[in-house]
């Protein structure tokens, strides 16, 4: 770990060490994210016209059942980053002070999550999405090491556009792609219930994040039942 | 000490717009706007060139500069050609030995009054991106101090270019980036729609949309939007051929 004043080479260097471990490009790119900055856990997003288009990497279990809480209530530092386009601090999920995310609080706790950060992925003026960086134990970050949260910020958002420059026309870069099968399962869910009620796309999707909350499920549970006809909206 | 002060006005002033978000074209609009101010020159125009290498009319202080700068494009010859071409400054009287190396430049530049010229390139590094030219009414070339001003004007222009072309790239692939996961999504979602309503499994759902799209000559992409804003029947994907008509 690096006492802050991070190098963007380090953080290159990291992500090329991972992968000589044999992981995805797109794991690699998020554990090197914890290998240099002092946090638990690291998860990418992307956004587009302030809605999410769901997470497309996570360094471990517990930031992936996190990330999958946000993406079922809709809100959470990521989000919050995207839009003001700033870096977003929960420092202490369990004080009582008030947050934009009270309840994605109350799942990424029960998911063993203490402290959240959001950082925006900016490409010049352009947020492509954001990075979420946790903690399994409450504390903020130091000047310092915001600074360097921010150059790996940086070096994602960068890579991520070198990825998908090189995607032939039309097609999401491999990297990407490899979106593990059970986000798409939300998806496919998302039009079995826009029939089932006769309903919007918009609005089923509205329907299954509000059932999922009700139940204390993930969205991505419910897609699971939903697939085997557990769970019918009609 | 004055003109110190106008100079730091100017790059603030060149400067404070690069940083935000600007309009190439208005920027070296007031470059060249600036450039008379600051030198010695009458006249001040911009030409950058194009992906491919070909110089393009962008900004100029006045109509006469404007037209005067079309001459060169259009003959293909003159001191801002050369400049972009070589890389280097040019400066020079319009006497009549220079008319041997401008052939049609030199004297119409003179018909309408001009009579020195200078062109400095808008370089960083080994791209040269274009040129700037100065015209004079003086028979004075500009003089070293001045070229090194306009060089330093031209320089700070250089970077904030680049700087906006690295931003439109990346602005390029950000949207291609959405779109393609924009279309993996409604894609999936598509799926889910033809499997719910036929009762079939989402690969024989999948199997169905491409079958459709392959065999009535469609992307699958526009088959897929078709289906979600209800424009194709589920029905009619199990048509394995187009109707006739």
């Amino acid at each position: 770990m690096f006492a802050g004043r991070l190098e963007p080479e380090q953080f290159t260097q990291a992500i090329a060490a991972r992968s000589e471990q044999d992981h995805d490009p797109m794991s690699s790119l998020c554990l090197a994210c914890t290998d240099v900055l002092d946090v638990t856990g690291a998860g990418l997003i992307l956004m587009s016209g302030g809605r999410s288009l769901g997470c497309v990497g996570v360094s471990d279990e517990m930031t992936e059942e996190v990330e999958q809480v946000e993406y079922t209530l809709g809100e959470g530092p990521c989000i919050s980053a995207f839009r003001s386009k700033a870096p977003v601090f929960d420092p202490d999920l369990a004080d009582d002070g008030e947050v934009e995310w009270p309840e994605f609080r109350r799942g990424a706790l029960a998911a063993g999550i203490r402290a959240a950060f959001g950082f925006p992925l900016l490409v010049g003026w352009i947020c492509i999405g954001a990075l979420n960086l946790y903690r399994d134990e409450a504390g903020g970050l130091t000047d310092f090491q915001v600074d360097d949260a921010r150059v790996v910020a940086h070096v994602v958002g960068r890579t991520l556009l070198a990825w998908q420059t090189d995607a032939p026309p039309g097609a999401l870069a491999w990297q990407i792609e490899r979106v593990p099968s059970h986000r798409m399962h939300v998806h496919q869910a998302t039009g079995r219930i826009s029939v089932q009620v006769g309903i919007s796309l918009a609005d089923a999707l509205v329907l299954m994040r509000a059932y999922a909350f009700s139940q204390d499920l993930s969205v991505s549970d419910v897609a699971a039942g939903v697939a085997t006809g557990e769970i019918r909206f009609d | 000490m004055a003109r110190e002060q106008d100079l730091l006005a100017a790059f603030i002033e060149l400067a404070d717009t690069i940083v935000a978000e600007y309009d190439v074209v208005e920027f070296l609009h007031r470059l060249a706007a600036r450039c008379i101010d600051l030198v010695d020159a009458t006249e001040a125009g911009i030409m950058l060139a194009d992906r491919d290498g070909a110089l393009h009319y962008v900004a100029s202080s006045s109509e006469r500069m404007r037209l005067i700068e079309l001459f060169e494009l259009q003959h293909d010859e003159g001191p801002c050609l050369d400049a972009y071409r070589d890389g280097i400054a040019v400066s020079s009287v319009l006497s009549d030995e220079v008319s041997a190396r401008w052939p049609h430049f030199a004297p119409h530049a003179r018909e309408v009054g001009f009579e020195s010229v200078s062109a400095l390139p808008m370089r960083l590094r080994s791209e040269v991106i274009g040129a700037l030219n100065l015209f004079s009414t003086s028979t004075e070339p500009l003089s070293a101090e001045d070229q090194q001003v306009a060089q330093a004007l031209a320089d700070i222009a250089t970077i904030g270019i680049l700087q906006e072309r690295a931003v439109n790239d990346a602005r390029v692939v950000t949207s291609q980036l959405e779109a393609a996961l924009e279309s993996r999504i409604v894609i999936e979602q598509a799926k889910g729609i033809v499997a719910e309503r036929n009762a079939i499994t989402i690969d024989a759902a999948f199997t169905l949309l491409r079958s459709y799209a392959r065999s009535h000559n469609r992307l699958l992409s526009q088959t897929v939007h078709d289906i979600i804003d209800g424009t194709l029947s589920t029905d009619a994907l199990n048509e394995r051929t187009p109707s006739p008509n």
